[in-house]
């Protein structure tokens, strides 16, 4: 009876845990769909359509909370993902590489080289510090999504795992954690890598407790810009697009529709995250096109929108059957290069 | 009717706590020793071992007695005599009774006739002070100096000798002995036997009194498992004579209520709640003894010794621990002495207590490599980075002595590099002996600093 009772115990607070973090990350002012941030996109959209595109205020609502889009299938699949994906979180994220492993192991690699000591920066005044390592924390954070991006688009293996986050044929906040488990945990790594090193570099260089990240209200500078202007409509049907000069500097809403757009033409473009500066730089940078033109998804064949099962499973049999081809080439040449 | 009823339930709740709390004390355990015919019904006994734990804490007083220099030589002599003895007659000048904690005895002698420290110091080298010496020989030459000294304190070389001397011998002494004599050559079954008297016309066995021996290094009082850490903590301290007072007679026995520096320690670090050291050790001595008591006088079988070893393994590990913990800690204090003396400048007071925690750092690392273990390259590195001394005002430090034996100091250091070798000691102590209570932790400091850098945001994809 007591085993009983333990177990019931156990089942209760793993659901209570997930219970708390299905609604976690609309509460959390960090993350991109805290209602408040959602609140400010609404805004700005309803304010978007009347102003630019001419439509009434409640011609203006109704299409931005279209029930055809946020209750098409391609959407509830989304919300279904989002419910899975967030038990799946908490059964690895024990798992997963701590970034202050990371900092800790850069901080002490750091300490064997002779050119610069330790502490070698902490003199200089924290306002100095602080914005410079603000700036550093962004410009590497965003660069480093943009290359992790790149190749989850040009490397078959990773393609396979975000074709899932592109196979959505509408695109809501939501959409966002329309991602493949494998997607996070190589997105995770990323942050703890890159983050890692350059909290220990700058540990190393300015101290432990002599620099912090500029907040606002407590989020990331950036962060908090980045979310109060509009960010969760880069997953929408709201085509905010900017001017080309300030499309080459920040990834407006609508380019990011593009990059999820179904065309030919459209592939392989608009990586970024915030800055557009890395895809003008690297060649993938494409001006929104905007008219309701534009339609989400990928073909039949690559991916399903809505199958649940295929959408976690697919990824891993696309991957060995590139494996099995890979085999299979390779001792085919094998035989051919090595004839009796 | 109901009244009744609860008071034969409490009744019976009070004599079942009574019944399990006995098993939790050391002692008193029966007579068991074959043929004796005496009137004695306790076997338990470790004045000896209490005894040297007042000498450590006497002469960690005595240390800063000196006045620069004019009473060396009566200073010197004093700490010789409760070093090397003959302690009998001496005062016991710490601990000391005071108001709201009153202590039984007064003098050594009280608690033993014939102890000293000398006889039972390490005797193995001691690479972590200048002069390539043996333990006990550094012991003498820390004495010497801190004799020379103004209250203890020498600033020029940044040493703090109370410390030295008071955390080196509670591992050169203490910890050594209980670990490396006690609970290890003792332990083996033709040394000291359990069918034969520990000496001629005593009342307990050969194991028993080892046992109680390496028990009485510890330095816990025998009520140890029914005190909280933040209780016993308070006992060293002598801020708590309710706890401490076990039998409610008014006084604190040193012999079994008081708790001394290795216990002590264990308690601090366990006030963290991440470890439980004291009561782990506690918990490992009280098996060890009944399993020697219900020997009933016979020889140990070999599975009894391996079960005892067991137990003295288990008190080892803990031990070690307590130790790498204090090295941890005071790496910590030293590395945020130096921030705050970068932050506001090197003042008297600053320096100071930076001297104090340097000694406390390098008494415990030197505490540390006198146990039974060979620590090879954790202690060669540990020593390398604490140096022989620390970075002192002018940035030099001490790097040995000249053929008169004064300390010579002919490199330098930024405060900078010698933080950085505060950090790199916390990764050694962590990495080599697992600490978990880590106080004072720089690394963690780091790891926290990282993990606030919004962490939960990074694995947000587009």
């Amino acid at each position: 009876m007591e085993d009983l009772i333990r177990i019931l115990a156990t089942f209760g607070s793993y659901i209570e845990t997930y219970l708390t973090s299905l609604s976690a990350d609309f509460l959390n002012h960090k993350k991109r769909i805290f209602v408040g941030y959602l609140a400010i996109s609404v805004v700005m959209a309803v304010v978007f359509l009347c102003a630019w595109r001419g439509l009434g205020l409640h011609g203006a609502v109704g299409k931005v909370f279209d029930k055809d889009i946020f209750w098409s299938k391609s959407a509830k699949a989304d919300y279904f993902i989002y419910a899975i994906n967030r038990i799946i979180s908490i059964l690895i994220s024990p798992y997963l590489i701590a970034q202050g492993a990371v900092t800790t192991f850069l901080f002490f690699q750091l300490s064997k080289q002779n050119v610069v000591g330790f502490l070698f920066l902490d003199h200089w005044p924290s306002v100095l510090i602080i914005t410079i390592y603000t700036l550093t924390y962004f410009i590497m954070d965003d660069l480093s999504k943009y290359f992790v991006h790149r190749c989850m688009h040009r490397w078959q293996f990773l393609w396979a795992f975000h074709k899932v986050h592109h196979s959505a044929e509408t695109m809501t906040p939501i959409t966002v954690y329309r991602v493949h488990p494998i997607e996070s945990i190589i997105y995770g790594l990323r942050g703890s890598i890159v983050i890692g090193a350059v909290i220990g570099i700058f540990a190393y260089c300015f101290g432990i407790d002599n620099f912090s990240l500029a907040t606002l209200l407590g989020v990331n500078l950036f962060s908090f810009i980045f979310n109060i202007a509009g960010a969760n409509l880069r997953h929408s049907h709201i085509e905010i697009a900017y001017w080309p000069w300030l499309e080459k500097i920040f990834i407006s809403p609508a380019q990011h529709q593009l990059h999820h757009s179904i065309e030919n033409k459209h592939f392989n473009k608009n990586y970024g995250a915030m800055l557009a500066i890395w895809d003008w730089l690297f060649g993938s940078l494409h001006f929104s096109e905007t008219g309701g033109s534009i339609r989400f998804g990928l073909r039949p064949h690559e991916a399903s929108a809505t199958n649940i099962i295929s959408i976690y499973l697919k990824p891993f049999i696309e991957i060995s059957n590139i494996l099995k081809y890979v085999y299979t080439t390779l001792l085919k040449l094998l035989k051919l290069d090595f004839p009796r | 009717m109901i009244s009744h009823r609860l008071t034969a339930s409490a009744l019976a709740i009070c004599v079942s706590a009574t019944a399990l709390t006995a098993h939790h004390f050391y002692g008193p355990y029966p007579v068991t020793l074959k043929g004796y015919s005496g009137d004695k019904t306790n076997s338990v006994s470790y004045g000896g071992q209490i005894a040297r734990q007042t000498m450590e804490q006497s002469l960690k007083k005595l240390a800063s007695t000196g006045n620069g220099g004019g009473n060396a030589a009566d200073v010197e002599a004093q700490m010789m005599q409760y070093f090397s003895g003959p302690t009998k007659d001496l005062a016991i000048l710490s601990p000391t009774s005071k108001d709201g904690f009153k202590i039984k005895q007064t003098t050594i002698g009280e608690l033993s006739s014939s102890a000293n420290l000398e006889g039972k110091f390490y005797k193995g080298l001691m690479p972590a002070w200048p002069g390539n010496h043996t333990g006990v020989d550094v012991m003498k030459d820390m004495i010497s100096r801190a004799a020379k000294s103004n209250k203890g304190f020498d600033a020029e070389n940044g040493y703090d000798y109370a410390q030295l001397i008071s955390k080196f011998t509670m591992g050169a002494v203490q910890y050594s002995q209980a670990v490396d004599n006690y609970l290890d050559e003792k332990m083996t079954a033709d040394v000291k036997p359990n069918d034969a008297p520990y000496k001629e016309g005593k009342h307990y066995t050969g194991k028993e009194h080892s046992w109680d021996e390496g028990f009485g290094y510890f330095g816990a009082p025998a009520h140890a498992l029914a005190l909280t850490p933040a209780a016993a903590y308070d006992i060293a301290k002598r801020k708590d004579m309710a706890s401490a007072d076990r039998n409610g007679d008014g006084v604190v026995d040193l012999k079994s209520e008081m708790v001394f520096g290795p216990a002590y320690y264990a308690a601090a670090f366990d006030k963290s709640g991440n470890t439980n050291y004291l009561a782990s050790i506690m918990q490992a001595y009280i098996d060890g003894r009944k399993v020697i008591s219900g020997a009933q006088g016979e020889k140990l079988s070999a599975t009894e010794l391996a079960v005892i070893k067991g137990h003295a393994g288990t008190i080892e590990e803990n031990w070690e621990k307590v130790l790498a913990e204090a090295v941890f800690k005071y790496a910590g204090s030293v590395y945020k002495d130096i921030a705050a003396m970068k932050e506001s400048g090197v003042d008297d007071k600053s320096y100071r207590k930076y001297v104090k925690h340097w000694g406390e750092l390098a008494g415990f690392s030197m505490a540390i490599q006198s146990g039974r273990k060979n620590l090879g390259a954790a202690a060669v590195e540990m020593n390398k980075l604490i140096g022989f001394g620390p970075v002192t005002t002018d940035n030099s430090y001490v790097t040995g002595v000249d053929g008169n034996g004064n300390f010579v100091r002919d490199r330098k250091m930024t405060w900078s590099d010698y933080q950085l070798n505060m950090l790199k000691i916390q990764k050694l102590v962590s990495d080599s002996f697992g600490v978990k209570s880590r106080a004072n932790d720089m690394l963690d400091e780091l790891a926290k600093m990282s993990a606030s850098a919004d962490a939960d945001t990074n694995a947000e994809t587009d």
